[in-house]
């Protein structure tokens, strides 16, 4: 089942030809705020979950033309991202440590929203095409054998990122060229984990005007989602509506501006649309993509750099 | 006036002899999570206000014992954001050098009297850093310096907990330079003891704060020697993300007399006109460290003046300083 939001945020089954309301099925759970209600529908699925089966098979369709999809988590209390979590072809063992930066929650947009590209002045402004992960109970040091237990469903991201010019963004006040509004589009809808079997198998496409860009799977991901999630686990307690971003395979980046329609797709999981503003009408070459020779290449020279493993699973070279 | 939670999250005016309950004050606004009526709340504090005003005056007072237990003023915050090696530490550089800011996660929110557990991670060493926290007021976009502190809804105390790992920041831990997971386990942010609402405060950059650990003092400086005030911090994070009623952000600590967090410890913060907060330590590892053995301001100001010839860009979107 696919669950969102539609028009002023109210809450919807999404289905391929238009949306049914539930509004009515969880008012007792509404306090006004799309965040938490969508919170409660997570934590009390199984109680509610016959009922909207019912409506799912039953209940009266509202033509998707009719409807404006709203993001399916409006503001997750944690955004977490896998960072460079790809082995884009060329695995590395004992694999590298996982990491992941926070994003902001202020950041989330929704289907047929507008991506704003700020008057920062970054090298580029680059999509990154992701499986989001929405969080279904409390986990905490989850082993990777039951993290899969507490997902609730899946959800496209789109990672925009803003490149500065050399290290990083550090003349932003923080890894923030990732943390500006409108830089985390997600959507059309939470899809339950019922419906992904394998969430490391499953494919990813991102088109820019029709162009296709991005477009590998999940299979390459370094560290699987079992993973992603017994480790964050083992530092703080996820919740339900927490959103964790899988990372990107970096083939075929290419810039957002001014002017494009772009879409994600994600195999299983939906499909959803972002427009791109500039004020500054800044331009760059719609063709000029990230290569995966050269990340090959990158992730060559990664496999003669020590590291320290990742706390708390098994550490290399001591502790 | 003070505006915090007792007990199972009861919303109140904290005063020097104990609470006063204001459940019936805000009933109107319908909300059960915590965060969200703390959000509400400051929303709509003007109207709030005179009704609030008699209560702190003439309701009737919980005394502090047995029966109040206070809880974080901020449950659960949309956004943490703090300031990273942002005092001057008696090294002013000029121009300043760029904030740097980065997340710390909202389940690490703890409340006065609760306990910090340090995990079985291996740092080098668990630090207590005090700090000024402030609470956002009304959506803060794309703010100017001259307008940030009306942005501004009140004050409190934080102690930003920190796993400090052997070297390269915390790489072993899944967060990146930006991240800082070893400032995110759970229970890493006391908080406390409620929110002193920003007409108390004239001058945030011209408060003392103090640390104690077991009675005995440690941290003792004024936010006076803060690199980048707290206007400023309002300011350029707002000119990359909106700020929302409820977010919290932390200012950074001097790192002077920084010393070690450990199993037993009783932590205690104290700054002027906003609040005191204590703090219990427990570590299953029982591990210990030397509790005299503090950092000392001379490494401090080493550190600075190392930075003085350092170049940087400027932080955007204020013009760039080379």
């Amino acid at each position: 089942m696919k669950i969102g939001f539609y028009d002023d945020f109210r809450p919807c089954i999404l289905k391929d030809d238009g949306v049914i309301d539930i509004t009515d099925d969880v008012k007792s759970m509404d306090e006004g705020s799309p965040q938490l209600l969508m919170e409660s529908i997570i934590s009390n699925f199984e109680t509610i979950r016959p009922r909207l089966n019912e409506l799912h098979d039953k209940g009266t369709v509202i033509p998707i033309r009719n409807v404006r999809l709203r993001a399916p988590l409006p503001r997750p209390g944690k955004v977490l991202c896998g960072n460079t979590n790809y082995m884009e072809h060329v695995p590395i063992n004992p694999p590298r440590p996982l990491i992941s930066f926070f994003k902001s929650p202020d950041a989330i947009i929704g289907p047929g929203d507008t991506v704003v590209l700020p008057t920062f002045r970054p090298v580029i402004f680059n999509h990154e095409a992701e499986l989001c992960v929405v969080i279904g109970k409390d986990a905490k040091e989850l082993d990777i054998d039951d993290a899969l237990n507490c997902v609730f469903g899946y959800t496209t991201g789109v990672d925009v990122s803003a490149r500065a010019p050399t290290e990083g963004e550090s003349d932003l006040p923080g890894g923030y060229g990732k943390s500006f509004d409108t830089f985390l589009p997600i959507g059309p809808a939470i899809t339950t984990a019922d419906e992904i079997s394998d969430p490391n198998n499953l494919n990813v496409q991102y088109r820019v005007n029709g162009e296709l860009r991005q477009n590998y799977n999940t299979s390459d991901m370094e560290h699987s989602i079992a993973y992603l999630i017994a480790a964050l686990s083992h530092v703080m307690t996820l919740k339900p509506g927490d959103l964790i971003m899988a990372g990107t395979n970096h083939s075929y980046l290419g810039p957002l501006q001014d002017g494009d329609v772009a879409e994600i797709e994600i195999e299983k999981v939906g499909r959803s649309t972002q427009i791109v503003v500039d004020s500054l009408k800044r331009k760059w070459d719609p063709h000029n993509l990230r290569q995966p020779e050269e990340l090959a290449a990158r992730r060559e020279t990664q496999k003669t750099q020590p590291h320290p493993g990742s706390w708390p699973f098994q550490p290399v070279g001591g502790a | 006036m003070k505006i915090g939670f007792y007990n199972e999250f009861l919303p109140c005016i904290v005063k020097e002899d104990g609470v006063v309950d204001i459940s019936d004050a805000v009933s109107a606004l319908k909300v059960s999570s915590p965060q969200f009526l703390l959000e509400k709340m400051i929303v709509n504090f003007n109207s709030l206000r005179s009704r609030l005003e008699v209560l702190a005056n003439k309701g009737n007072v919980i005394p502090f014992g047995d029966q109040v237990r206070l809880r974080p003023p901020v449950p659960r915050p949309g956004k943490i954001i703090a300031g990273q090696g942002n005092y001057k530490e008696g090294v002013p550089i000029t121009p300043a050098r760029p904030l740097r800011t980065f997340f710390k996660s909202p389940e690490a929110i703890i409340g006065p009297g609760d306990t910090i557990v340090l995990p079985k991670h291996r740092p080098v060493i668990f630090n207590h850093e005090a700090e000024l926290a402030f609470v956002i007021g009304k959506p803060a976009k794309n703010v100017l310096e001259a307008d940030a502190l009306n942005y501004v809804f009140g004050y409190t105390t934080a102690v930003d907990v920190s796993a400090r790992a052997p070297e390269d920041g915390e790489a072993q831990l899944p967060g990146t330079a930006d991240a800082h997971y070893g400032k995110s386990f759970d229970t890493f942010l006391p908080i406390g003891p409620a929110i002193t609402t920003a007409d108390e405060i004239d001058n945030p950059n011209s408060l003392r704060v103090r640390y104690w650990v077991n009675g005995e003092l440690r941290q003792d400086y004024n936010t006076d020697d803060m690199d980048h005030n707290i206007a400023y911090i309002i300011s350029t994070v707002s000119h990359v993300m909106t700020l929302k009623p409820g977010d919290l952000i932390i200012a950074g600590t001097n790192h002077g007399n920084l010393g070690p967090l450990q199993d037993g410890d009783l932590g205690e913060i104290h700054i002027e006109k906003v609040g005191s907060s204590s703090n219990h330590v427990t570590d299953s590892l029982k591990r210990t460290w030397d509790p005299h053995n503090l950092r000392s301001p001379a490494l401090n100001t080493a550190n600075r003046e190392r930075l003085k010839g350092v170049w940087h860009r400027g932080t955007w979107p204020f013009p760039p300083s080379t």
